[in-house]
């Protein structure tokens, strides 16, 4: 007798990594969304300034958009660039 | 003229007027008058109005007295008659002659409207009327009078003489001359004696209309004649009317008659049917009611109540084509009030008794003449009567049809949706050809059908009774309708033997009627999680027949009014199956020895909510898998992390013994525990062993293990174990041995095959041992946060409100998808009251405010 293995398909979710649970702006978990969102995951998705700190994009982009000369994290006050990978 | 003017003194009155007066006689006996003698009756009237004084009144003293005299004279003609039809034709003929005078004796005697001395005794607004539309007649007449355009007085008596029939001299002189006439009054006269011609009835202002002269002509026909013989009159046209009931012969033409002198007759401008009301109307519906009441009696009698209503329906019908010959327009609907109130209102009861009967035995065409019967009936209290029978009688035919096919039903989804549409079909067949589909009857369908639909008689559905938290204490029970709908939902969408077994378009059809139903049905939610547990094995093991329609039901289902987050997240589902596929394929060109390997990356809060996840310890070939996949990801979606849920994921597995080899479709723990015997083929290996080996927990050991060694429907398993006589997955002991069956085949038809395929997933476990109950509790708590979040909701802009009021507008934001009870509202307002988010007036212990 022998077992081999022909195809398989694995089920995952996935999660965000970020270096703390919840946005600093909008205090939700990162695993749920943002305040204007209803389903977490793609849609409300989350990016990383180079100083590291990390929110929801709606929240930052938000965030920016009411300040009007130093765009800065809102954590850290080091002015906020994306970090695009 | 300058002789009548030096006989001032004398009475000009006397000295001219008894020459004219010959011919005013033989206008009103339609004798023949010549277009001389017609002039010269103008000329007399202005000459004696102008000289004078009294000569208006005298006139008019005068012409009363012919007038009288000639009716007198008319009414012992017609009073000699002695039959009915001749006594009717008598009065007809006379009347008729005297009304055409009517219309043109007054013409000559313009003059006198001027006259202060002529004021009709009687109405204010006939005089007043009058002095308006003086300017333009006087001018008319004294143009006439003074006889300088002789055609025009001709042309005013030739079409007044045509319209009455009767030709005169005049008319056939004035033929040629008016011709040639072009002054302006002259056009003034023809265009209003033409509106006389066009019109014999009151219907159109004609010129002679407020003239004393045709009022006293009206007034005195109607004191001298009428009055003595109304009754008559009135009388024999009923007679007449009864006899046509009867079937007997008649002259409709008489009836028609009277009713044109009764119309006519009227003097008052101001309501010109006053005396046709009051007299011919009124004798009309007293006869007719008179008629029909012995009638309708006899008839129910002699014929019993399901001819009856043919027999009302039939007169309801002859009577309506009656009234249109024999009755002007403005008395149609009290006619028809006293006929329905005769007819059918007096029997209402024992026609309402026959509707039941009628309903359960199918009579779609008696039910239907009812309903047309009822239709008619003020207020609708005989519809409303049927309404409540054919509700009553779809609650009952309908609940009585699915007890009596429960056994069958509550094991197959399948049949019992199709037995509940079948119910479905039959009343709304019923509703449309008995009741034309009437929106009252739809309404009262719909509200038995959802009595049906989400009565728990015959199936139920046990929430969980206890939940500690926010103190829901208890749930009634529900049906289970909603999951043998999605049940069955799932039969179509997934490769069945049904969904096979259909073309395209029966599957399409039969998800609309599930749609149908789903309509009736409380609580939808229930579906929806159903459904969406369904979804998700079908799009997890690829099992979906057909992924368009897969689709198109998530459309409908948002067409349908289900709540936009959840078909969202339908949506997002198929969103998601297909970044996987595209995932997939850079996947496998980016490592080329991955052939085999499928992900499926799933948005969490998308999809059914997976319960905590299981560890397994995977065969080594995944194990290696799983880093190149991660790493993989990694490189897509930076940021982001894989979380493995093996309890969904599934393969095919090559199986070899001796006797041949077959392709497996098993789960990963079903793999993890079958490769346990990879290195050593033929031991026997103990339960916990292989809990050892593959890290399973116990509860999902177990019940792979039990899928293994006793798989329904398989002659033989791929397992067996010692000891044999294990009857359930509890029952297995530490040391219960199992083996790899080598006498394992696939047995088709009692033949066992070398080659072949076999799926041993059975249903794909998305959840946890324990989740079955907790999916039930997750269904009631997510209704007490739903029906939270709606009074909030509410509250939030209402700011201050009464508990009939929040609980009308929670059931609207509710009901599509469940129907709360007034006890979880109660419940749920104190909590909410607890907690400070609102608080009760203090005034008014009803009255809700929002508290910020």
């Amino acid at each position: 007798m022998k077992v081999t293995i022909k195809s398989w398909t694995g089920v995952a979710t996935w999660r965000w990594i970020a270096n703390d649970e919840n946005c600093g702006i909008c205090r939700m978990s990162f695993e749920s969304t943002c305040p204007e969102c209803a389903l977490p995951g793609d849609d409300c998705p989350l990016v990383w300034g180079v100083c590291s700190h990390c929110f929801h994009m709606h929240c930052i982009v938000k965030w920016l958009n009411l300040q009007p000369l130093n765009k800065q994290c809102p954590m850290c006050r080091q002015s906020w660039k994306f970090n695009v990978h | 003229m300058l002789r009548a003017i030096g006989k001032r003194d004398r009475d000009i009155f006397e000295e001219v007027w008894p020459d004219k007066r010959r011919i005013v006689l033989k206008l009103l006996r339609q004798d023949t008058v010549s277009q001389r003698e017609w002039q010269d009756l103008f000329f007399g009237v202005h000459f004696v109005c102008l000289w004078d004084e009294k000569g208006a009144a005298k006139i008019y003293d005068c012409l009363q007295q012919d007038i009288v005299e000639f009716i007198v004279q008319a009414q012992s003609q017609v009073q000699a008659q002695r039959g009915e039809q001749a006594l009717l034709a008598t009065y007809i003929v006379e009347w008729r002659k005297f009304f055409t005078q009517s219309n043109y004796l007054p013409l000559p005697f313009r003059q006198l409207e001027q006259s202060p001395q002529v004021k009709p005794s009687s109405s204010g607004s006939s005089s007043s009327a009058s002095v308006s539309a003086s300017g333009a007649s006087t001018s008319a007449a004294a143009a006439a009078a003074t006889s300088s355009c002789s055609g025009q007085a001709g042309k005013s008596g030739a079409s007044t003489s045509a319209t009455a029939g009767a030709s005169t001299s005049a008319a056939a002189a004035a033929a040629s001359t008016s011709a040639s006439t072009s002054s302006a009054a002259a056009a003034a006269v023809a265009s209003g004696s033409g509106s006389t011609s066009s019109s014999t009835s009151t219907s159109k202002k004609n010129p002679t209309e407020d003239s004393p002269v045709r009022k006293l002509m009206l007034d005195s026909w109607n004191k001298h004649i009428f009055h003595d013989i109304k009754h008559r009159l009135q009388e024999s046209a009923m007679k007449i009317v009864h006899a046509e009931r009867n079937g007997d012969a008649y002259d409709a033409q008489l009836v028609v008659g009277v009713r044109e002198s009764y119309v006519n007759l009227s003097s008052n401008a101001e309501d010109k049917l006053e005396i046709y009301r009051e007299n011919f109307e009124m004798a009309y519906l007293k006869a007719t009611a008179e008629f029909y009441r012995l009638k309708s009696a006899e008839q129910q009698q002699e014929n019993g109540v399901l001819a009856y209503m043919k027999y009302a329906d039939l007169k309801l019908r002859e009577e309506e084509v009656r009234a249109k010959r024999y009755l002007e327009p403005s008395s149609f609907n009290i006619l028809f009030y006293t006929l329905v109130k005769v007819l059918i209102v007096d029997h209402l009861n024992s026609i309402i008794a026959e509707c039941p009967a009628l309903i359960r035995d199918y009579e779609t065409e008696r039910l239907n003449l009812m309903f047309r019967l009822m239709d008619r009936v003020m207020h609708g209290v005989g519809v409303e009567a049927m309404m409540g029978d054919l509700q009553r009688h779809i609650m009952s035919a309908g609940l009585a049809d699915m007890l009596s096919a429960s056994e069958v039903i509550t094991q197959d989804s399948e049949k019992y949706v199709e037995r509940l549409l079948e119910l479905f079909n039959k009343f709304s067949d019923l509703v449309r050809n008995a009741f034309n589909d009437d929106p009252r009857f739809l309404t009262a369908r719909d509200i038995a059908f959802k009595t049906v639909v989400n009565d728990t008689s015959v199936f139920k559905m046990e929430l969980p009774t206890s939940i500690a938290n926010r103190g829901v204490k208890y749930t009634a029970p529900e049906s289970k309708c909603p999951e043998l709908l999605a049940n069955y939902c799932d039969m179509l969408l997934r490769r069945t033997p049904l969904s096979k077994r259909l073309t395209s378009e029966q599957i399409d059809a039969r998800l609309r009627d599930v749609l149908l139903v789903l309509k009736y049905v409380n609580n939808k939610d229930v579906f929806m999680r159903y459904h969406k547990v369904h979804l998700t094995r079908r799009l997890i093991l690829g099992t979906s027949a057909d992924s368009e329609k897969e689709e198109d039901i998530v459309e409908w289902l948002r067409e349908v009014g289900m709540p936009a987050d959840y078909v969202n997240r339908l949506a997002r589902m198929f969103q998601d199956i297909k970044v996987s596929e595209d995932l997939n394929t850079q996947f496998r060109t980016s490592i080329s020895r991955h052939d085999a390997i499928n992900i499926k990356i799933l948005n969490a809060g998308a999809w059914a909510r997976c319960s905590e996840r299981v560890s397994v310890s995977l065969p080594i070939e995944l194990e290696d898998y799983i880093p190149d996949v991660e790493e993989f990801y990694k490189k897509k979606h930076s940021g982001r992390k894989l979380q493995w849920y093996h309890h969904m994921s599934n393969g095919t597995i090559t199986f070899v013994n001796n006797f041949g080899r077959y392709d497996l479709d098993v789960t990963t723990f079903q793999m993890a525990v079958l490769f346990a015997w990879n290195q050593r083929q033929h031991d026997k290996i103990s339960y916990e062993n292989l809990r050892l080996a593959t890290e399973l927990p116990d509860p999902e050991l177990r019940r792979t293990l039990w899928s293994l060694v006793a798989f329904p429907k398989i002659k033989k398993q791929i397992l067996l174990m010692e000891p044999v006589a294990i009857s359930s997955p509890k029952d297995f002991a530490e040391n219960t041995m199992f083996y790899i069956n080598q006498e394992f085949a696939i047995v088709k038809n009692g033949k066992s095959q070398r080659r072949g395929k076999l799926n041993l997933i059975g249903r794909l476990q998305l959840s946890t041992e324990r989740s079955q109950q907790e999916d039930n509790q997750s269904i009631v708590q997510l209704r007490i946060l739903r029906t939270q979040e709606a009074i909030i909701k509410i509250m939030k802009v209402r700011k201050r409100m009464n508990n009939a009021a929040l609980q009308g507008e929670l059931i609207d934001i509710l009901k599509n998808m469940f129907l709360p009870s007034k006890k979880m509202i109660k419940e749920q307002l104190e909590w909410l009251i607890e907690n400070k988010y609102m608080r009760r007036d203090d005034d008014d212990i009803n009255m809700f405010i929002y508290v910020a």
